[in-house]
């Protein structure tokens, strides 16, 4: 566990040490800011901020999980740094879920800069404190742990260009399983057609299940169940997917 | 002491290291083979970066790939990479921190003045705070060895350590290796120059497509003549003796033709 640790603290030091990353949170930040003269050119309407706000922390933390995911273990990899870090008493698992828990510790660092500067933006413009918003912010950083989880499953085996491929593909299909499925029973679509349609909602991660924005958008407080259900979700999923990769990964040549 | 014993790797079914098999102790110990002998492939076994596909590697009588014994190694591998946005001595934190006996209880400053001392040792302590993408080649590899040594291992594998180092450097990286030896400390190394090996160390193992064709003293090898010229003549009596091997199999079943 300590070694866990150790790889995550190291990781979490590079990665915030990358310009590339720095741009994208000035973007993300510069976003948010202007969503306050975006809102009032849509309908005037001041949840429009939290509209606006939320899908932009969705947006740019979705490019940082997959920057960092299907980048920062391949790299190390690929460039055999892990040859330093396996030489010595570093399990394969222990490394490959250290990076992914330093990726989620940059994770929470971008989406609380982010989620800060979306209360402050939220709290001018409305007057009220978005404790709903800070709930479906907490809901779309459990969705990029997943992302992240997948990214780095891809890396053990594909290469930094296959992972963005599969992994946007996944991000794609995982937000229109579920309204896939149900399309194909309304339209009454049967047979091997619906039982494809249905093996594809069973593989992908539905990610629809962390999306609570319009809750906060509307100010309607979040069932807890769903919160739960959806985190217990992804735990589970992560789990599965880490397994496999640490799977992938002890059986890889390097 | 160690100990291979009928070690074996496969990639699917191109075989790398053949049947090798030999026991080693002594202080400096030189593979020295041609490019893609083996010699690398051998040392990340040792140090448990690759599985054997059959055989065994035991030090000191445990396996090598043993995580108890990762704490008494130290490796450097060939054309070293590194995290370029650390510096040298964070590097090397880090390195010492993944060895967990090392830390516990002792005070940061006695381990950072532990990491200069090795920066010191291997000529790159000016530098230590800059960046390693400032570093040049011959400082990449000072500091590849830097951090083999940053857990006061007691046996040392070097793939090639003296690659990408002028003169100078060579010969001060041999006079570390020196002084470790002198410290009691037993290094491996991987080469393929002749003239380190000849000066450096005791025993040699002479790797060939994978197989062992020599194994014993430097002198006993050399019997006077140079290192080049015996490792040249060995290598050319091997290959000499497998291309000759398929047509006195063919012979003596009798369906070769004439």
């Amino acid at each position: 566990m300590r070694n866990i640790f150790i790889i995550a603290k190291n990781t979490l030091k590079l990665e915030i040490r990358d310009k590339i990353l720095y741009g994208i949170i000035v973007f993300g930040l510069l976003y948010v800011f202007f969503t306050l003269f975006l809102a009032d050119l849509v309908l005037k309407e001041p949840t429009m901020v939290k509209a606006f706000g939320l899908t932009g922390i969705y947006f740019f933390n979705a490019i940082i999980a997959l920057f960092l995911g299907t980048t920062s273990f391949f790299k190390d990899v690929d460039r055999k740094v892990v040859y330093f870090i396996l030489s010595k008493p570093v399990s394969r698992a222990q490394f490959l879920l250290g990076k992914f828990l330093g990726l989620c510790m940059v994770l929470l660092l971008t989406s609380a800069i982010l989620g800060v500067a979306y209360l402050g933006v939220v709290y001018f413009k409305v007057g009220v404190f978005d404790w709903i918003g800070i709930a479906a912010i907490a809901l779309q950083f459990m969705e990029m742990t997943l992302f992240l989880a997948f990214a780095i499953f891809v890396s053990t085996f594909a290469s930094s260009l296959l992972s963005i491929v599969y992994t946007s593909g996944v991000f794609f299909l995982g937000h229109i399983v579920s309204q896939l499925v149900t399309d194909a029973k309304t339209i009454g679509i049967g047979g091997i057609r619906l039982w494809l349609v249905e093996i594809l909602y069973y593989i992908f991660p539905n990610l629809e299940k962390f999306d609570v924005r319009d809750f906060a958008i509307h100010a309607v407080a979040t069932p807890w169940t769903s919160f739960g259900l959806a985190f217990a979700y992804a735990v589970v999923y992560i789990a599965l997917l880490l397994t496999a990769a640490v799977w992938v990964f002890d059986k890889k040549e390097i | 002491m160690v100990e291979f014993s009928h070690l074996t790797k496969a990639y699917k079914k191109k075989v790398v290291v053949d049947d090798f098999t030999l026991s080693v102790d002594v202080p400096i110990f030189g593979f020295l083979g041609q490019n893609g002998a083996g010699k690398t492939t051998i040392m990340k076994m040792i140090v448990g970066l690759l599985a054997p596909t059959s055989g065994t590697i035991t030090i000191d009588g445990a396996l090598s790939s043993h995580p108890i014994f990762k704490k008494k190694l130290g490796y450097m591998p060939e054309t070293p990479y590194f995290y370029e946005r650390m510096t040298g001595m964070e590097f090397l934190r880090f390195c010492d921190e993944l060895f967990d006996n090392n830390n516990s209880g002792t005070n940061p400053a006695a381990r950072a003045s532990h990491y200069e001392e090795i920066l010191k040792k291997v000529g790159i302590f000016a530098a230590r705070n800059a960046e390693i993408r400032t570093y040049s080649k011959g400082m990449r590899q000072r500091l590849g060895f830097a951090q083999s040594l940053v857990n006061d291992p007691e046996y040392l594998f070097l793939d090639e350590p003296l690659d990408g180092l002028d003169p100078i450097g060579r010969r001060e990286m041999k006079e570390v290796m020196l002084a470790l030896k002198y410290e009691g400390r037993k290094i491996f190394l991987n080469t393929h120059i002749l003239a380190d090996v000849e000066e450096i160390c005791e025993e040699v193992g002479i790797v060939h497509k994978g197989k062992l064709l020599y194994a014993g003293s430097v002198k006993t090898f050399c019997a006077g003549r140079p290192l080049e010229e015996r490792f040249m003549e060995t290598i050319q009596a091997h290959e000499t003796e497998a291309r000759l091997e398929p047509s006195i199999t063919t012979s003596a079943t009798g369906t070769g033709t004439k």
